[in-house]
């Protein structure tokens, strides 16, 4: 039978441990015999035993600055190197995970290498990221998709508007009882035809309610500062192009969450501001302002382009629809979206004409709870 | 010869162990194969007549599943700060965590990799926001670790600025 200690070291390896003990010249000095997969893996280590860590492992040596401190703690302090990845001589990967703690007063260092439960959770991780990456390129053929379909929506509703007014002109003709039966029922095909399509709009309306539906991750809340930074970042080639001045709030002074996915929210704010700039005359400006209120975040965009009469404003952010053929399809979108978004984190969006001129849109949302 | 240590940082899957292996083994593979923790790998360049070692560390994904561990970060002379360009969302990911690790990092010089470039017509990171970000003083390179378009240039330049700052 083996020495106690040599026993308890023998199934230390054969569980994939190796014990190491500090050096003072900063060596890891081997604790027993070395395991048969560690040989291949550091050929820097001699006979005796001391490892020359900054020869072995730039990671390993890494560490030892994070388990010195641990061993300066001592007591029940342990510090975990988390996990990381060695190619051995035959060019095989060796995932490792070290620990350092002390044990009856003495420093040591726990090399393990890592098995099936770390392939467990790697498998895990993957399927997870995958999932993510799916998740993402989905969410985005959904808006592409979207705009598509509002697109050919908008081109088969001003083709058939066309048809409708060309029938009315007809009608108004003095024709035979054979011409007015035709024009009847060309009527009511065309009637029918506009009504089907504000049911495929009705429909994905829905959809895009699913898709654009305040989801977990929205609960932490979003960063205001960085997310207003980075719309204006996207929009001010395009301000400048116009020779539009863009005048943006300074930082709020305190990191203001809001409930609502970062990247829903840039575009909220890109629409805004695309439409502002779409508004303005050249040489022109667009203000916008954030006001931190008690429970809430009011941020404004102000354009200097014509005043919207306040009918036009109440209607201004509904589904894009026939009786507004007039108004560009893209910018009904573009606000129909904001409005989706916002109402879904319980916000609210709106527009009003200026007394001085101009139109001012604006957006309310309800500041998060949890901080962090 | 000198030894600088190289981090490569972005969110999962957005490319940054193929840019490795392009760059150091010449090789790619289209599976995702993720990575969980560190794996380092080094490469020594030539950088205005002086051999440069490469120290790379190839850190896993910082996403909801994995955060970076900022002591990986110690004696970081130059990161590569790399973004899917077919995922528009990764590119704010990459620039929130530059932001974080800046703290960390302060002025070490970084390259902003906009991966799969091969990608192209699948890309939703348009030119206006790449000129955007160059306005800001980000050294932005596209890059396809599948063709190799960029690889050994981003490195290069990123070896030339931890030599020679600016």
């Amino acid at each position: 039978m083996p020495e106690p200690a040599a026993a308890a070291q023998s199934v230390l390896a054969e569980l994939g441990y190796v014990l190491f003990l500090p050096e003072e010249t900063g060596g890891l000095r081997l604790s027993g015999k070395p395991p048969g997969w560690l040989a291949p893996l550091w050929t820097h280590l001699p006979n005796d035993g001391l490892l020359s860590v900054a020869e072995a492992s730039p990671f390993l040596e890494n560490f030892l600055i994070d388990a010195a401190e641990c061993w300066k703690k001592g007591g029940a302090a342990r510090a975990q190197s988390g996990p990381w990845v060695e190619q051995d001589r035959h060019g095989a990967e060796v995932q490792l995970e070290a620990t350092a703690m002390t044990i009856e007063g003495e420093p040591i260092l726990l090399l393990e290498r890592l098995g099936a439960a770390f392939e467990a959770k790697k498998s895990v991780l993957q399927r997870a990221r995958e999932t993510v990456i799916a998740h993402q390129r989905l969410n985005s053929e959904i808006q592409k998709k979207e705009i598509l379909l509002h697109c050919v929506a908008d081109e088969m509703t001003a083709a058939l508007a066309n048809v409708i007014t060309s029938l009315r002109l007809i009608e108004l003709e003095d024709n035979g009882p054979r011409t007015k039966l035709l024009l009847g029922l060309a009527t009511q095909a065309t009637h029918e035809q506009q009504t089907l399509i504000h049911r495929i709009l009705g429909v994905f309306e829905e959809e895009l309610r699913n898709a654009y539906d305040a989801s977990a991750d929205t609960q932490a809340g979003t960063k205001w500062n960085g997310i207003l930074q980075r719309a204006l970042d996207f929009a001010r080639p395009l301000f400048d192009e116009k020779r539009v001045r863009l005048e943006a709030p300074a930082p709020l002074a305190s990191e203001v969450r809001i409930p609502i996915t970062p990247t829903h929210f840039e575009r909220v704010l890109t629409n805004l501001l695309e439409n502002a700039l779409e508004r303005s005359p050249a040489d022109g400006a667009v203000v916008v302002r954030a006001n931190e209120e008690p429970e809430s975040l009011l941020v404004t965009v102000e354009d200097e382009g014509q005043m919207l009469a306040p009918k036009v404003c109440e209607n201004l952010f509904a589904r894009w629809e026939p009786a507004r053929a007039a108004a560009s399809p893209a910018a009904a979108l573009r606000l129909h979206f904001c409005r989706i978004v916002v109402e879904n984190c319980g916000g609210e969006i709106g527009c009003s004409p200026l007394s001085a001129g101009g139109n001012r849109f604006w957006v309310r949302l309800t500041k998060s709870n949890r901080a962090g | 010869m000198i030894q600088k240590k190289v981090c490569l940082l972005g969110t999962s899957g957005v490319g940054k162990t193929s840019l490795v292996a392009k760059f150091v083994h010449s090789m790619f593979s289209d599976k995702y194969l993720t990575t969980v923790g560190v794996k380092i790998e080094k490469k020594t360049l030539a950088v205005e007549g002086t051999e440069v070692m490469l120290v790379i560390w190839d850190l896993a994904g910082d996403d909801d599943f994995q955060r970076l561990q900022t002591s990986y970060l110690r004696g970081t002379s130059g990161y590569l700060l790399v973004a899917d360009g077919t995922r528009r969302v990764t590119l704010d990911q990459a620039l929130e965590l530059q932001k974080r690790v800046a703290e960390n990092l302060g002025g070490a010089p970084f390259i902003l990799a906009l991966n799969k470039a091969d990608l192209a017509p699948r890309w939703e990171v348009d030119e206006a926001r790449i000129s955007a970000l160059v306005s800001e003083n980000f050294s932005v390179t596209k890059t396809s670790a599948k063709e190799g378009a960029g690889v050994e240039e981003a490195f290069a330049q990123l070896a030339r600025r931890m030599v020679s700052p600016a």
